[in-house]
């Protein structure tokens, strides 16, 4: 395997020098200020949907019986009565500068509420993508006994794909916590309480999670899998008489990875809201659910501030995906 | 059974599309009938027992049925008519056209379909029309990647260089040689696209972004059946089933066309 991978890495080492570095340098750099053109683009459209569209939000924060009198303060004090390109360019220099306003529910900063939020979403999606790729690429690779095997993992990614998290959240409290009484049910519990209260809390949430994550995982990966048995370095490492196991986790499963890798990035980016259902769920204080809650009490600033933290998160992804794929194959950089 | 996949997928949708149907004749009582016996779990007068408000569960969850597979289809229809087209002209056209609008596509395709829909909802509103529009709208790229992938192919093509040659324009051979080629592609990815939109339906509900109540709704009801879980759990494990069912006879359905 490490000999096959070597002539890719090879041409991109032999082009190597002054030249490819300078070509690379003027790829990314207007790489980069199309994903900058993109996210101001994005954030435009978001604010201008989100404040213009719903209609005053100043009427849609007092209810119906609102006195205009009332309105008008509002108005005044969050300054929603300046034209929308005002009020965007506002928005859009403070956060910026990190200030992502206050919410109009707590009237606590934005990114405050946001930066304790993020620490239980990250742990959360880590643990469940870590587990998801593991058990992916490990009982698709598995040679022996596939035949046993091969029903019970297919119908494994059949459920992954096509249960909803939250049918499967459900059955989880139902039968581990209501009916075995092993784990408890709901909530979120910090580390400094204690790592076992902490990590009770988070097995029945990263095992929904990842059910999810497996199946996307699943078919990624089988597809490639299949793919590079019938490669010519297969049939040579099983000709050398090597074993069956050896073949398929050392020589085949390395080369069918990368198509998951590219998954997990793009699952990396849409992590803010990736587990919107599974901490909805599970109670768990996240910005997943912080966004839901936003949305329900009409909480612009924080439903703003999560939508744009996806929105970057998913460019950034795919910035760094366009530059792995034209550092490693070199036909896709002159495309750029 | 050569095709097992095939088999299961259309037999279960075909299950459900006649109790979508039939619902008055199937459920044993008026969904929206409400009763002094709340929360009491299944017995032999109804079935899954009652919810909350001692309305019938199983009557509920088979007139559940209708919403699901009219925002199913609708949705993938309406996905179907903003993403085809879009497709076909990327993918037969080149240039600046197909650069522009794959690049759309691309980008559209990264964002995440919840929580897009999430958004979109809130500003819309809830109600059947909207979610169709909504998720039709969140659903299309995948759709628009894959009609382009194919329509490239078809380009390609002797029987398409010759209509070209001939002077066909470019409408009459997207309309007369690609089109036809794209169609079966677009046929099974149609079944994949009603599993995804009542999937993604039921999570919105779930998140408490569904059709308003009363109308009995899959993921409304597992949401509102929870805080219950103990006392009668088929109020939410009935719906939540039902809607893994559906997405999953919808999914394999689509998978085995290709």
């Amino acid at each position: 395997m490490a000999e096959l991978a070597k002539p890719s890495a090879g041409s991109a080492g032999g082009t190597a020098g002054r030249g490819w570095f300078r070509l690379m340098l003027g790829l990314i750099v207007r790489r980069v200020l199309l994903m900058l053109a993109t996210a101001i683009a994005i954030s435009a459209l978001l604010f201008f949907a989100v404040t213009q569209l719903l209609g005053s939000p100043a009427a849609m924060m007092l209810g119906q019986d609102a006195s205009p009198q009332a309105i008008a303060a509002l108005n005044l004090k969050y300054g929603f009565d300046r034209p929308a390109i005002v009020q965007y360019l506002h928005w859009l220099t403070g956060a910026l500068t990190g200030d992502l306003g206050r919410s109009y529910t707590t009237q606590q900063s934005v990114a405050a509420a946001i930066a304790t939020r993020i620490p239980v979403t990250l742990e959360l999606s880590l643990w469940s993508i870590a587990l998801a790729v593991i058990a992916a690429v490990v009982s698709n690779t598995i040679p022996t006994g596939r035949r046993v095997l091969q029903p019970v993992v297919t119908a494994a990614n059949l459920i992954g794909i096509t249960v909803p998290n939250f049918m499967l959240g459900v059955s989880l409290i139902f039968i581990l916590s209501v009916k075995l009484d092993l784990l408890p049910s709901t909530g979120w519990v910090p580390w400094s309480d204690g790592v076992g209260a902490h990590l009770e809390h988070m097995i029945m949430p990263v095992l929904t999670l990842s059910a999810y994550y497996f199946g996307a995982f699943s078919i990624v990966y089988r597809a490639e899998y299949q793919n590079v048995l019938r490669r010519p370095f297969v049939r040579v490492a099983q000709a050398k008489g090597l074993g069956e196991w050896r073949v398929a986790f050392r020589h085949a499963a390395p080369n069918a990875i990368l198509p998951v890798i590219t998954f997990v990035g793009i699952s990396m980016g849409q992590l803010a809201g990736g587990a919107v259902v599974t901490e909805t769920i599970f109670s768990m204080p996240g910005t997943g659910r912080l966004f839901v809650a936003s949305i329900e009490s009409r909480d612009f600033p924080v439903m703003l501030a999560i939508g744009m933290l996806i929105v970057v998160g998913v460019v950034i992804m795919n910035l760094l995906a366009d530059i792995a794929y034209a550092v490693v194959n070199p036909q896709i950089r002159h495309d750029l | 059974m050569r095709r097992p996949g095939l088999c299961f997928g259309a037999g279960v949708v075909a299950c459900i599309a006649v109790i979508a149907a039939a619902a008055p004749l199937v459920a044993p009582r008026d969904p929206y009938a409400s009763g002094i016996d709340m929360l009491v779990p299944s017995s032999a007068l109804h079935l899954l027992g009652t919810d909350d408000l001692g309305r019938d569960v199983l009557s509920r969850v088979i007139y559940g049925a209708r919403a699901s597979l009219a925002i199913g289809f609708g949705a993938a229809l309406a996905a179907m008519v903003i993403g085809v087209p879009i497709g076909l002209v990327a993918g037969a056209l080149r240039g600046r056209v197909d650069t522009v609008l794959a690049a759309l596509i691309d980008l559209f395709i990264a964002l995440p379909g919840l929580v897009l829909a999430l958004i979109i909802t809130v500003m819309v509103g809830a109600n059947l029309r909207n979610l169709v529009l909504v998720l039709g709208f969140v659903m299309w790229p995948p759709i628009a990647r894959l009609v382009r992938g194919q329509a490239m192919a078809l380009r390609e093509m002797l029987f398409v260089e010759a209509a070209r040659a001939t002077g066909g324009t470019p409408l009459w051979i997207i309309r007369r040689h690609i089109w036809p080629g794209v169609l079966p592609i677009v046929a099974a990815q149609f079944a994949t696209s009603v599993a995804f939109a009542i999937f993604t339906s039921a999570s919105l509900s779930f998140l408490g972004l569904g059709i308003p109540p009363p109308t009995p709704d899959w993921g409304g009801m597992v949401r509102a059946g929870y805080d219950y879980l103990a006392i009668n759990p088929w109020m939410s494990l009935a719906p939540g089933a039902a809607v893994s069912l559906t997405v999953m006879g919808f999914y394999v359905m689509g998978r085995s066309f290709r």
